[in-house]
This record gives C-alpha cells, sequence and structure tokens, in this order.
C-alpha cells in the first residue's frame, strides 16, 4: 500500500517536473520569438545597420567616416562643446531640482502638491516649447529684455544672450530640473522621519540635518536622478535645434545635418557611433545604480 | 515670575526671525517654481492669442488672428501627427504588455534579461542616433518604407516601447500572479486567465500606457524630423520650421492646439497622470 502511493508519487512528480520543463522552455522559445520578430526590426536590425554603415569602406572595413567627420573644421571642437553644455545644464539642473524636492517635501509652501502635479505633467510638455516659450521671455525683444531697458533707460535690450551656449544651457535647466525633481521626492518620501526627528531633538540644527541625516539616507534616489538628467540632457535635440542651430555646433546638430543637409549617411553613422557610445555607457551606469536602489526611485 | 516670563521673550525673537526667514525661502521657493515651470505655458497661452509681441512686455493685443489663419498644411500635420500618435500609442501597448507579460516572474539572467535590456535600451539612445539608424536600416532594399508613413510610425514605436513595457510590468504585480495561477488550477484555460483575469487587472496600466505613448508621440522631434518623408511633417517639425524662420506667433498657435490635444488624451485615457519611466 505505501510502496504503491510512494510510485505514484514519483511517476506524479516526474511528470510534473517534464510539465514544468516543458513550459520552460516554451517560455524560452517565447522570449526568442519577442527578441528576433519585435526587438529585432525596431532595435537591434537598425543600430547594427549603423555600426555597419559607420565602419564600411568602398574596400571593406574602413575609419574613414570617423576622420571624416572628425577631422571637418567646422566640427572639430564638437565633442567638447557637447560635453560642456551637458557638464553645465545638468549640473546647474541637478542642484536645482534637489533643492527644489527638498523645499517641497520638508517645507511645503501653499500650492507646493499643484506644483508637483504640474512637474508630472511635463510629460505632455515637448522640449522645444520651452526653448520656444524662452524667446518671448528672454529674446533679445522678448519681455524680461525689455522690461529691464525701460526699468534702467538703456538704449539698446540688454539682453542678447538666448541664441547661443547660454539659451541652450538656461532651457535645459529649466526643461530637465523636474526629472531631478521626481525622483528625489520619492527618495525623501521613503527616509524615516523618527531619524531626522531624532537628530533634532539630540540638537542638530538644519544644515547637520540636511547634510548627515537626509543626504547620505536619501542619496541612491539624488544620484540615479542626477545620472538621469545627465542622460537626458545628453539626448536632448529638440532645444539645441531651436536655440542653436545657427551658431552652436553640438554633436546632434552635427549628425542631423551632415544626415539631412549633406546628405552624407556614412559620415554621419560614425557620429552617430561615437555619441551612442557615450549615451550608452551613461545608461548602463544609470541602471546599475537604479537597480542598486531596488528601482523604486527610477522615474 | 518675572523670570519665567521674559525668558520667552528673549526666546522668540531669533524665532520670529527665523521664521520671516523660512517665509522669504519659502516665497522665493514658489516664485522660482512658478517662473520656471507654469511661466512657459502661459507664455505659449498668451502669445498664440497676441495680436502682436515684439520689443514689448506685455502683447499689444489680443486676437484669434493666428488660429484663422492656421493653413492646410498646418492642418495636415495636425492630422499626421494625430494618426501617428495613435498608431503608435495602440502598438506600443500592444507590444509592451506583450513584453511585459512574457517577462513576467523571470529572473533576470539568460534570454529574458537581454529581450529586458534591449527593450528598454531606447531610453538610453539620443533620438537623432535612432532616427537615422532606422533610417539607415530601412532606406534602401532589402525594405525600403522611407516613402510612407511607416518609418515615422516604426521610429517613435521604438522610442516609446520602453515607457509601455514599464507601465505594463509595473502593474503585473505579485498578487495578480497569484490570482492567475488560481484562476488556472480552477481550470480556467490560458485565454481565459487573460481575458477574465488578467486584463481586466491591467486596465489602468493600459489607460496609462496609451496616454503615455499619445503624448510622447505628439511631442516627438528629433527622431521625426531624421526619417519623414515628404507629406508626412508632423506638428512639431512645422513648429520648428515656423520658429526657425522667425513666425513666432503662428507657431504659438499651433503648439497651443498641440498642448491641448495631448493634455486632452492624457486626462482622457489615463485618470491619473502616468509619470515618464524611465529604466
Amino acid at each position: 500500500m505505501s510502496s504503491l502511493s510512494v510510485s505514484e508519487h514519483v511517476v506524479d512528480d516526474v511528470a510534473h517536473t517534464a510539465a514544468k520543463r516543458r513550459r520552460e522552455r516554451l517560455a524560452q522559445w517565447h522570449l526568442w520569438f519577442i527578441l528576433v520578430v519585435v526587438l529585432g526590426p525596431l532595435v537591434i536590425y537598425p543600430l547594427v545597420q549603423l555600426l555597419l554603415l559607420s565602419v564600411s569602406g568602398a574596400h571593406g572595413l574602413s575609419f574613414h567616416a570617423y576622420t571624416a567627420f572628425f577631422g571637418n573644421p567646422e566640427t572639430s571642437g564638437v565633442v567638447g562643446t557637447t560635453l560642456g553644455i551637458l557638464f553645465a545644464s545638468a549640473t546647474l539642473a541637478s542642484v536645482l531640482g534637489v533643492l527644489l524636492a527638498a523645499m517641497l517635501f520638508f517645507k511645503p509652501f501653499p500650492g507646493a502638491k499643484l506644483v508637483t502635479r504640474f512637474l508630472e505633467l511635463f510629460v505632455a510638455f515637448p522640449s522645444f516649447l520651452v526653448a520656444f516659450t524662452l524667446i518671448f521671455l528672454y529674446g533679445s525683444q522678448g519681455s524680461v529684455s525689455i522690461g529691464l531697458q525701460r526699468l534702467f533707460n538703456l538704449q539698446d535690450p540688454p539682453l542678447n544672450f538666448l541664441f547661443g551656449i547660454g539659451g541652450v544651457i538656461l532651457a535645459e535647466v529649466v526643461f530637465y530640473a523636474p526629472f531631478v525633481v521626481r525622483p528625489t521626492l520619492a527618495s525623501f518620501a521613503t527616509l524615516d522621519m523618527r531619524l531626522i526627528e531624532a537628530a533634532k531633538s539630540l540638537g542638530a540644527n538644519g544644515w547637520m540635518v540636511a547634510f548627515k541625516v537626509i543626504l547620505p539616507l536619501a542619496w541612491p534616489g539624488i544620484a540615479a536622478g542626477t545620472i538621469l538628467c545627465f542622460l537626458l540632457t545628453l539626448n536632448e535635440f529638440g532645444i539645441l535645434l531651436v536655440l542653436g542651430s545657427a551658431h552652436l555646433i553640438t554633436l546632434p546638430m552635427a549628425i542631423y545635418s551632415s544626415a539631412t543637409v549633406d546628405l552624407d549617411l556614412p559620415t554621419a553613422a560614425a557620429g552617430a557611433v561615437v555619441m551612442l557610445a557615450m549615451s550608452l555607457s551613461l545608461y548602463a551606469l544609470y541602471r546599475r545604480v537604479n537597480r542598486r536602489t531596488g528601482g523604486r526611485n527610477g522615474n | 515670575m518675572a523670570t519665567e516670563f521674559t525668558l520667552p521673550a528673549t526666546a522668540s525673537k531669533p524665532h520670529s526671525l527665523k521664521r520671516i526667514g523660512a517665509w522669504v525661502l519659502m516665497g522665493f521657493a514658489a516664485l522660482l517654481c512658478f517662473w520656471l515651470f507654469v511661466l512657459p505655458v502661459i507664455v505659449v497661452a498668451l502669445s498664440s492669442v497676441a495680436s502682436h509681441w515684439s520689443g514689448t512686455i506685455f502683447p499689444d493685443g489680443f486676437s484669434m488672428r493666428w488660429f484663422e489663419r492656421l493653413g492646410s498644411s498646418d492642418f495636415d500635420a495636425l492630422t499626421t501627427s494625430l494618426e501617428v500618435g495613435f498608431g503608435v500609442a495602440v502598438l506600443g501597448t500592444v507590444l509592451g504588455l506583450w513584453l511585459a507579460l512574457a517577462l513576467e516572474g523571470r529572473d533576470r539572467n539568460g534570454v529574458g534579461a537581454w529581450v529586458d535590456t534591449i527593450a528598454m535600451m531606447p531610453n538610453g539612445v539620443p533620438s537623432v542616433v535612432l532616427g537615422l539608424s532606422v533610417l539607415i536600416a530601412y532606406h534602401k532594399k532589402p525594405l525600403d518604407i522611407s516613402g510612407s508613413a511607416a518609418i515615422v510610425v516604426l521610429v517613435q514605436l521604438a522610442l516609446v516601447l520602453p515607457f509601455c513595457y514599464r507601465c505594463a510590468a509595473a502593474a503585473l504585480r505579485p498578487e495578480l500572479t497569484i490570482l492567475r495561477e488560481a484562476a488556472a488550477s480552477l481550470g480556467a484555460p490560458p485565454s481565459m486567465v487573460l481575458s477574465r483575469v488578467v486584463l481586466p487587472q491591467l486596465v489602468p496600466a493600459i489607460r496609462a500606457s496609451l496616454a503615455l505613448g499619445f503624448a510622447l508621440s505628439l511631442g516627438e522631434l528629433g527622431a521625426t524630423l531624421t526619417v519623414y518623408p515628404p507629406g508626412f511633417a508632423t506638428v512639431p517639425i512645422v513648429v520648428v520650421g515656423q520658429v526657425n524662420r522667425g513666425y513666432y506667433l503662428p507657431a504659438s498657435a499651433l503648439s497651443l492646439i498641440l498642448l491641448a490635444v495631448s493634455l486632452a488624451a492624457l486626462l482622457l485615457i489615463a485618470a491619473k497622470v502616468p509619470r515618464r519611466r524611465i529604466a
């Protein structure tokens, strides 16, 4: 009796593991199918083609496209310019974003909830529109410029920086600060408020609480938000097109103009591969940091 | 007694100073938020109904003439944007859901990790680079779709897919897995589990994914500008073209319509505005 039930159990177990293995294999095939049918044509094939075109010359492998892209006197300093703009605007946006998030969370003013909500609506606000609205505000004929001119009785409108590096940085700071605010708010929300109370009751002043308690605890979320801000700022295009297309040659603009104005796809591909390498390394860093924080701040 | 009364009085002086400081700081923060984030929206709205706005602090006068003067090319762009946006939102949501369901509950190794990484990759790829890649891959044989709207849909789909996938994946919580297993163990066939248990649970995520896909598609510029064939310009392309030629006020009118449409879609489809998810 007992031996019968044991063998039955074993048979059942074997059948069960076989079914499980079959299901596992089916799921595996399903994933391969998705990889080939969905992601293949959408992501993998285009990027591979880009890479191939950038290194293919008339006679096989060639790096002519790279020397053409970076040897062009107009685009020689292009990586430096792009990185300079990136560091200036992303650093400012991150500092501003963290400060704003701290203000919204720890000292909410009337309407802070509304502002938080509004920041979420920035999804529907394309970046080129931010650049565009700045023309009305800070352009040489814009409100602020004319206001300053009237205020100080100046001969000419005082502001004339918008169509260039200054305007690009201003627009990127305005547009990308909200992307730091949200992950930072999320990581503040996970703080244990008792620790802050404890620090205060033990006599720590505001600065000490901020730098010795809040910052170390919320650091992973802030770091993820900052890296995200750098990534998005590097990948920005609309702001550069509206405010920087005339005087400022940056990597995305150089790629775009070699592809669509000069119709030189291999040269554009060479620039694009370099930019892709920069973006993907930042992105890999972001995924690492974000995974370490459990991904809860990853939005 | 007297000492007891003087004590709080001396203590309250720095306190009230501190409070004034806090108020000033708060006012500054509120002003900064308004200035940085609310003002741009107001400016677009204000400039689209301005009869003239250059060299003055406020618009000279108000009129609806920029809306009345929107030509057929503007409306063509609007139609293209809406059609492409609709297609991208629906396709992105379906594909995102499929990906999330296929990857659900899988530990991050083997093919699953690759699928996850590659599906999320467009988040880290500059839009111009992705646009250029798609143009290179599909502008000549064996597959040439560079003359049709399909290439615009394809490139935007790749850009939107990570967001839709994240939306669906975030909604597939462990509780839902338990429900599915319960339904399956009670004898429900997989199709029934999907239609009666999983999809109803995912309705909020699907709505969020549709709204997000639509809004992102409407505002997409870099990749679309690189690949779009003649006759398929979307609203952002037309707006940027007008801005670069100095036609600011007509561009405002068109952008305001774009903003209104995408806001309406966000509010209509998703009661709660979804967050822009990445990674």
